[in-house]
């Protein structure tokens, strides 16, 4: 559109006073200043990150378009059975009532996923609250598991700040000779290694202590908090059987999660593949 | 909350009940591998000593109804031998997403599949005559909705009645797979009984999404399952979205673009350097090499009754079809179309490890695996990183294990053993898996119900059996 304002005629700045926006100094009058137009500052409110609501449309849309079966809409119909084919087909006796209403039911993945959701954000109703619920019991189990997890997840997180100030030693030090036999020490001393873990350095310890050479087991270092190797104990069966009888997790719940580390997004041409920092108009 | 409490201190009591024995579950046992794009359908033999025995009952059926050019539709398992012209066809499937959502389509193709009344060559090996004589395994995605498989159970035993049936998660059955011989463990000592994999992690690439299910002993660990919603069916979508924006308008060619995609498409190991190398600028000077990334794809004709087909790109075709026939090319040659595919080739199988290359807010396939571990007990990481097992149709794309392997080696604590494994045959791992849980009568009579049974509990009861909570 076009504006049709007057200039003034004369551009050297003229003594008196004049009307500046008010950029202010506090946090507060800054945060009030868009920088930008008003519209698009609307717009990448609450998106976190550089990627306006438009561009998120369109990336859903293409989501979306990938998962599409065929191009076009097309309803493909059941053939409809010959009245000979239907001759030579076994003939039931009755379907029952689940099987009419099941084959009647127009229902796509979309609808069934809205009832999901529906019946989780309703507390759990419906038929998702017997297997989701599971009661009293599976609370419990809940917070068991959760609590082996964790207590797992401190004595990694030791173990590495322990191992961050152990200091480099080559492989020719007699400390780090003597450090298999330790290790050896401790896997068997542990009540239920890892059973299926096909390690080699594992089985060469164990036949080293298969060897009766007491005296070369028994050093001073054995002690040494710097030469102890820490391998995180098989959970125990009890453990085992709470995460074997936990209810599977919802549709949603299941998606992975987005990745940990922000990768930079790659960008390519839409021409010709190859890296591209300008997107052209024909998708975005 | 007492109540499920009560359910499980009655459990052991029930079992040693004589109850079990009455339970006839029958002897027969048909399993079915109801995947979105084909089913592995067939029964298992008792008999069978290796794997290529065993393998050899599965038939692999697509599970969808199809609309050729000329308006006609076909079932299943008539698409082979019915359906020549691929062009602009047009498919049904009653697996939307991974779950059996459609059981009016599905139905129809069982019944053409499994249920005809006489035996022909067609359906030799899968046709199953008597369904109350037969046990039914049937697998399903993980995280299925409850009401899905309320459908699924009530159309099995309602509608064709099986003497016995097994719902279960279709990446378990994997474990019962002979997976040490693939890993290369020692063999502890000629087992006679069958008996799971203790510590299996099952990546399932298939059709509709990937899969990561850590198994133990048989058995799913729910909590720790995730799915990324990336499958074979978006890798060939992007691939003729691609196509058809830079060379030939290919948007109704699902079928062609999939052959496409299976013949040329490979998983890069360095992303950058093949990037480099197929770029137009830096072509002419690749051009001596041998190990060009560039390809040409002829595409079928089914008037001519030609199969498309990959061959090496030859830059000069382009020039000499454009002087038609003073070039001395045969006709042959110059009446067929030819996509020239570059980067195109390792771009498209690159979403499964970086979905963020179309916008995709979620993790690639090597990173879905340490989210899944991230939930569980650290003493079991070390057991399921040793034993990785790929399977699905995602799996054979060349470079896709290399990739993963690499890649998990890198974001993996150095302690850990990696090993990433594919299946020996990774489409039907699961069906095979399922046939040798079925001969073992008794792990299988734990899971499966009978009919009677179904009709005195109903759906419900049925459900939560499968859910293991009774």
């Amino acid at each position: 559109m076009f504006r049709v304002e007057l200039l003034p005629s004369n551009s050297h700045a003229q003594p008196g006073w004049s009307y500046v926006a008010d950029r202010g100094l506090g946090p507060s009058k800054a945060a009030t200043a868009p920088t930008l137009g008003r519209k698009r500052g609307i717009r990448d409110a609450g998106k976190g990150g550089d990627i306006s609501s438009r561009r998120a449309n369109a990336i859903a849309r293409h989501i979306a378009d990938l998962d599409r079966e065929n191009q076009r809409d097309v309803t493909i119909p059941v053939p409809v059975k010959q009245a000979k084919e239907a001759g030579a087909r076994k003939t039931r006796e009755k379907t029952t009532s689940n099987v009419r209403r099941i084959l009647m039911s127009q229902k796509t993945f979309k609808n069934h996923l809205d009832d999901e959701e529906a019946a989780i954000a309703a507390g759990g109703g419906g038929l998702s609250a017997v297997q989701i619920g599971g009661g009293g019991g599976a609370n419990m189990n809940a917070a068991a598991v959760a609590a082996a997890v964790k207590a797992g997840k401190d004595a990694v997180a030791a173990t590495v700040a322990r191992r961050s100030s152990t200091p480099m030693t080559t492989p020719s030090t007699p400390a780090a000779r003597r450090k298999r036999p330790s290790a050896a020490v401790t896997a068997t001393s542990t009540p239920t290694p890892a059973p299926s873990q096909p390690d080699t350095t594992d089985a060469e310890a164990e036949n080293d202590t298969e060897e009766p050479k007491p005296k070369l087991l028994k050093t001073e270092y054995d002690n040494d908090p710097l030469l102890q190797s820490y391998a995180p104990k098989m959970p125990s069966d009890r453990i085992m059987q709470l995460l074997l009888a936990e209810p599977a997790l919802s549709y949603n719940a299941s998606r992975v999660a987005p990745p940990h580390a922000s990768q930079p997004p790659r960008n390519f041409c839409y021409m010709c593949g190859y890296w591209g920092k300008i997107r052209c108009g024909a998708f975005f | 909350m007492g109540t499920s409490k009560a359910r499980a201190a009655a459990k052991p009591a029930k079992k040693a009940a004589p109850e079990v024995p009455s339970r006839r579950i029958p002897q027969k046992t048909f399993i079915i591998d109801n995947g979105a794009y084909t089913m592995k359908a067939g029964y298992a033999s008792s008999d069978a000593t290796t794997t290529e025995e065993a393998l050899s009952a599965c038939t692999t059926i697509p599970n969808c109804l199809v609309k050729t050019r000329d308006n006609r539709i076909v079932v299943g398992p008539q698409i082979s031998s019915t359906v020549n012209d691929w062009n602009e066809a047009m498919f049904r499937r009653p697996v939307e997403k991974g779950y059996l959502v459609n059981w009016e389509a599905e139905r129809e193709i069982w019944e053409q599949s499994f249920f005809e009344e006489k035996a022909t060559a067609r359906n030799k090996g899968i046709r199953i005559p008597t369904p109350e004589d037969t046990t039914l395994v049937l697998t399903e995605a993980p995280n299925t909705m409850p009401v899905l498989q309320r459908n699924t159970d009530e159309m099995v035993m309602e509608e064709w009645g099986f003497g016995g049936y097994v719902r279960c998660l279709g990446p378990t059955l994997n474990a019962w797979n002979e997976v040490h011989s693939l890993f290369g463990d020692p063999l502890r000592k000629p087992e006679t009984d069958i008996l799971p994999a203790d510590c299996l992690l099952v990546v399932d690439s298939g059709y509709s999404h990937t899969t990561v299910t850590p198994v133990y002993r048989g058995l799913p660990i729910q909590r720790a399952i995730r799915r990324l919603d990336i499958g074979g069916k978006h890798l060939t979508n992007y691939l003729k979205e691609i196509v058809s924006m830079r060379q030939y308008n290919m948007v109704d060619e699902s079928y062609i673009m999939n052959e496409v995609k299976e013949s040329v498409c490979f998983v890069t190991n360095d992303f950058t350097t093949d990037m480099e190398k197929t770029w137009k600028a830096n072509l002419k000077r690749q051009a001596a090499s041998d190990d060009s990334i560039v390809v040409d794809f002829v595409l079928p004709d089914p008037n001519a009754n030609k199969k498309g087909f990959m061959r090496p790109h030859d830059p000069l075709l382009a020039a000499k079809k454009k002087k038609g026939a003073l070039s001395g090319l045969s006709s042959e040659i110059l009446s067929e179309d030819v996509l020239v595919l570059g980067n195109e080739r390792f771009a498209v199988p690159e979403l499964l490890f970086r979905p963020s290359d179309i916008g995709m807010k979620q993790a690639g396939v090597p990173e879905m695996i340490l989210q899944s571990l991230s939930v569980l007990p650290p003493g079991l990481h070390a057991a399921f990183l040793a034993n990785v097992l790929v399977v699905g149709g995602n799996a054979s794309i060349p470079g896709f294990m290399e990739r993963l392997e690499a890649e998990l080696r890198q974001i993996t604590s150095s302690e850990c053993v990696v090993r990433v494994r594919r299946a020996e045959d990774p489409i039907c791992s699961t069906w095979l898996g399922g046939s040798r849980l079925a001969n073992n009568r008794e792990e299988l009579s734990k899971v499966a119900i009978s009919r009677s049974e179904y009709q005195e509990y109903g759906s419900g009861w049925a459900g939560r059996r499968f859910a293991g909570n009774i």
